[in-house]
């Protein structure tokens, strides 16, 4: 009788966990989205956010939010996979791998202001990139770089040990077998861990206002020359972002209209967000498909 | 490298029929994980187109034995082996050797199913890809002939696009013969193939091993003795990492020579 009251009980323990999580998150959503979707509307996503009046838009800081996030993956899943895959196939249980491991944690919990500190004095003073696309982008990967490699290693580790023996019974080399065997298998959870770190980028705000700064030129969509200094694709050029975006408005900004702009952007962040995650879903699903059959 | 297999018969001087040549002349093969003794001086001949079948009680040393023969041991961090295993005058023991060549050349299928988490289409030709076979007709060939060979073909030609892990474990594990045999082997190591899977399915395997025998040297470990001498044409008992006996499989069942042998095969120990 006593072990079934306890089982009751650990039951409804949990159950009250999942709901208060799904109740805060659902609250959140919701919250943000009714102050926010109000104030979304064509002109507020496609004009230039204003200095001093009322009626400003995102356009630009939208932009620079998706830029960012493509650049800083561009940089971090190929180094963050490759150290992943060493770290899991290839690197010997040594004291020096011990300690790139330790090296690898500290760095994923670094707050990200000491984050956007380092940029600020490595990347902004002393590579002389000042605030630029390319200093929040880089201070952006040194942040989710670990998260990557670590969540390429365990994906990679949890693959079974006998793939590993088929694949070389088979006349396969150990690279062929990882490429075409491991890293195929291991996808979804990479890309589970890609999500996470978009989702890290997309919404960062202190470790960009030292490196990708707090204003932005006004943007020429017609000018696609990266080396020209309203160009969007420029990445010397500073970049506020949409999450900058809302701390700067509602702290140092003098609109009067600053808690409308902030609680439109704070919608479109999160839409923007949930959006990706759930096309990269979709994506990630039919390419595992396609690699791992029906 | 592995050269091709020059035509030089040697004469088995065993029990065997005479006319069987020796694919695999093993002898004084030690292997040691660090300190452990696992296999002790073990000398026998493998002869070509014939099942030989290695029992013994676990930790005896036969699977330990079998991964030698393709290297598989390589990959254990502490294993090292000495001796030779003489197969077409190469000493496949030798570290100089290319061991991706020899895997080609003998092939192995393990204990437990481990098809790729691909198609089932992908499990095969994904070696014949990187041994650089193409062509989409050429593989398709090889596809269909080798899931025939396995058994395999009636079961799954309509659905070679699907995940070979929705197949049962006794298709899986002929997918994985099937898969190790379109690489067109010489040999073909097998760990137990059949433990892990019920009787119907392990019967099947036993049809198939008996069929391959005809174009492949076949060389199973088993635990379980009837299976040894349903199939198997030669045997060899192990214990303690060493070989008890080796013969001629009716002769080891009717009358073993040694004393231990006979305590293991009427069921007094192991």
């Amino acid at each position: 009788m006593n072990s079934r009251l306890l089982n009751r009980l650990a039951i409804s323990l949990i159950v009250a966990c999942a709901v208060v999580m799904v109740g805060t998150l659902a609250a959140l959503l919701g919250y943000i989205l009714y102050q926010g979707v109000s104030q979304i509307s064509w002109s507020f996503l496609t004009s230039d956010s204003s200095a001093f009046q009322a009626g400003g838009g995102i356009k630009n800081q939208l932009w620079n939010s998706f830029y960012i996030l493509f650049i800083t993956m561009l940089l971090t899943v190929p180094l963050g996979t490759a150290g992943g895959i060493y770290l899991a196939e290839y690197a010997k249980q040594t004291r020096f791998t011990a300690f790139i491991r330790s090296c690898v944690e500290v760095l994923a919990s670094l707050p990200s202001i000491v984050v956007g500190m380092f940029g600020l004095l490595v990347f902004v003073n002393y590579f002389n990139w000042e605030y630029s696309i390319l200093s929040g982008a880089v201070a952006l990967t040194v942040f989710n770089l670990p998260v990557i490699v670590r969540v390429t290693e365990n994906a990679l580790c949890s693959v079974s040990e006998e793939q590993r023996a088929a694949g070389l019974a088979l006349g396969m080399t150990q690279w062929h077998t990882i490429k075409k065997v491991f890293l195929p298998a291991a996808f979804p959870g990479i890309l589970t861990g890609v999500i996470l770190c978009a989702g890290r980028v997309f919404g960062e705000s202190a470790a960009l206002l030292f490196t990708a700064g707090l204003s932005s030129p006004n943007l020429d969509f017609t000018n696609w020359n990266p080396l020209s200094a309203n160009s969007p694709l420029n990445l010397f050029r500073s970049a506020e972002t949409l999450s900058v975006h809302i701390w700067s408005v509602n702290s140092v900004g003098i609109i009067p209209d600053a808690k409308e702009v902030a609680a439109g952007a704070a919608a479109v962040l999160v839409i923007s967000v949930l959006t990706f995650n759930l096309v990269a879903r979709l994506l990630g699903r039919i390419v595992e498909k396609k690699m791992t059959g029906k | 490298m592995i050269a091709q297999l020059k035509e030089k018969p040697v004469r088995s001087a065993q029990h065997q029929s005479e006319k069987q040549s020796i694919v695999l002349g093993i002898n004084g093969v030690n292997v040691y994980y660090g300190n452990n003794h696992a296999v002790k001086n073990v000398s026998m001949p493998i002869h070509d187109r014939s099942i030989t079948a290695l029992i013994g009680p676990s930790g005896c040393g036969k699977s330990t034995f079998l991964r030698t023969i393709n290297r598989m041991n390589d990959l254990i961090p502490g294993a090292a082996c000495d001796g030779e295993i003489m197969y077409d005058g190469i000493n496949l023991l030798n570290r100089k050797i290319d061991v991706v060549t020899l895997r080609k050349e003998i092939g192995m299928v393990f204990q437990r199913p481990n098809p790729f988490p691909k198609s089932i289409y992908e499990n095969i030709v994904l070696s014949l890809k990187f041994a650089g076979i193409r062509g989409k007709k050429v593989l398709n060939g090889i596809v269909e002939e080798s899931l025939k060979q396995a058994a395999l073909w009636d079961e799954v030609k309509d659905r070679l696009d699907q995940s070979a892990l929705s197949l049962s474990g006794g298709q899986q594990q002929r997918l994985c013969i099937a898969r190790a045999l379109a690489l067109k082997p010489k040999v073909l190591l097998l760990d137990e193939p059949s433990s892990a899977l019920d009787p119907v399915s392990s019967a099947k395997i036993e049809d198939l091993l008996l069929t391959l025998k005809e174009q492949y040297t076949i060389v199973i470990v088993t635990h379980n003795m009837q299976q040894a001498s349903r199939i198997a044409d030669s045997t060899a008992f192990f214990y303690e990492g060493e070989v008890v006996e080796y013969n001629d499989t009716t002769m080891m069942f009717t009358c073993p020579a040694n004393k231990r042998t006979e305590d293991y095969i009427s069921g007094r120990f192991g």
